[in-house]
């Protein structure tokens, strides 16, 4: 059964981008466009794995995790953070929220899967014959 | 690291990391151009995203001919360009004008200057200008790319 894979990000290119990173795996990409959006289809999906956006509207990403840490149905799930911002404080911040790795755009979607795989089995889709 | 903010070294940190987020997002090879000609825009696609701190706050303009920036986004959606609409556009010049600030909000940090970012707008026109408010300074930067002229207006105070 394909595992699922959240997305949460106001931006609908990122979302395409992660969604088209996981294309030749079997992989369900699911998305969010805020936190409150995020923390709604995740209490609904129970995805596998949340790749989360720091900065949103509604809701930004650190509120989103927050949150979901909070929650204990929620709490388990392996957390990616993606964020646009490199600095010392602003990784230490998220580190400190327990996500479980964290990615920097610019990004190759290489990186995405490296970052996916230790966290969660990704196994290549099953090529069917036309 | 702490080191003094101005705004010859945001333009040097700037100058690198445009090049870099083309080239990783776009693989789109992006120059410093040789000389300071600005571009002449017909239609204009200019995304903008403002960062605030205590020590220092400004907005990061990223303005592209309409043509380009339906290539740019093409780029990075994997699409053909006679897929995409307005909205797919606005969201990826957005996008890569977010990183580029996000970027220079890192290096800002890094320097011992704290600031956050907005979230991405989008203006689109043929003829505007973009002024600065009294005690701003602002600096372009202009870049050669696939063939035609990326600018990047930084408007910033700082102290």
């Amino acid at each position: 059964m394909a595992i699922k894979i959240l997305s949460v990000d106001d931006s609908r290119t990122i979302r395409l981008i992660v969604g088209r990173a996981f294309k030749s795996y079997d992989v369900t990409v699911i998305e969010a466009g805020n936190g409150e959006e995020g923390l709604a289809v995740a209490a609904r999906e129970k995805p596998e794995l949340i790749i989360l956006d720091v900065t949103m509207p509604v809701m930004d990403g650190v509120t989103m995790l927050t949150r979901l840490k909070a929650d204990p149905e929620l709490k388990g799930i392996p957390v990616i953070m993606l964020t646009a911002e490199s600095g010392r404080e602003n990784v230490l911040q998220i580190a400190r929220l327990g996500v479980r790795d964290y990615l920097v755009k610019p990004f190759k979607e290489e990186q995405i899967i490296e970052k996916a795989s230790r966290c969660v089995t990704l196994e290549k889709r099953a090529v069917t014959a036309a | 690291m702490n080191q003094t903010v101005h705004i010859p070294n945001i333009c040097e940190f700037m100058n690198r990391h445009l090049v870099d987020v083309f080239d990783t997002m776009l693989s789109i090879k992006a120059g410093v151009a040789p000389d300071k000609a600005m571009p002449m825009f017909d239609e204009r696609i200019t995304g903008c995203v403002a960062f605030a701190g205590e020590h220092v706050n400004g907005t990061i303009y990223l303005h592209l001919a309409a043509p380009f920036a339906t290539q740019v986004a093409a780029a990075m959606l994997g699409l053909s360009a006679s897929d995409l609409g307005d909205t797919e556009v606005n969201d990826v010049v957005g996008e890569v004008t977010n990183m580029l600030t996000g970027g220079l909000k890192s290096w800002l940090c890094d320097c011992g200057s704290e600031c956050a970012v907005s979230t991405p707008a989008i203006i689109r026109g043929s003829a505007f200008t973009i002024e600065p408010v009294p005690d701003v300074e602002r600096a372009w930067l202009l870049f050669d790319c696939n063939q035609s002229r990326v600018a990047v207006e930084i408007h910033v105070r700082i102290g």
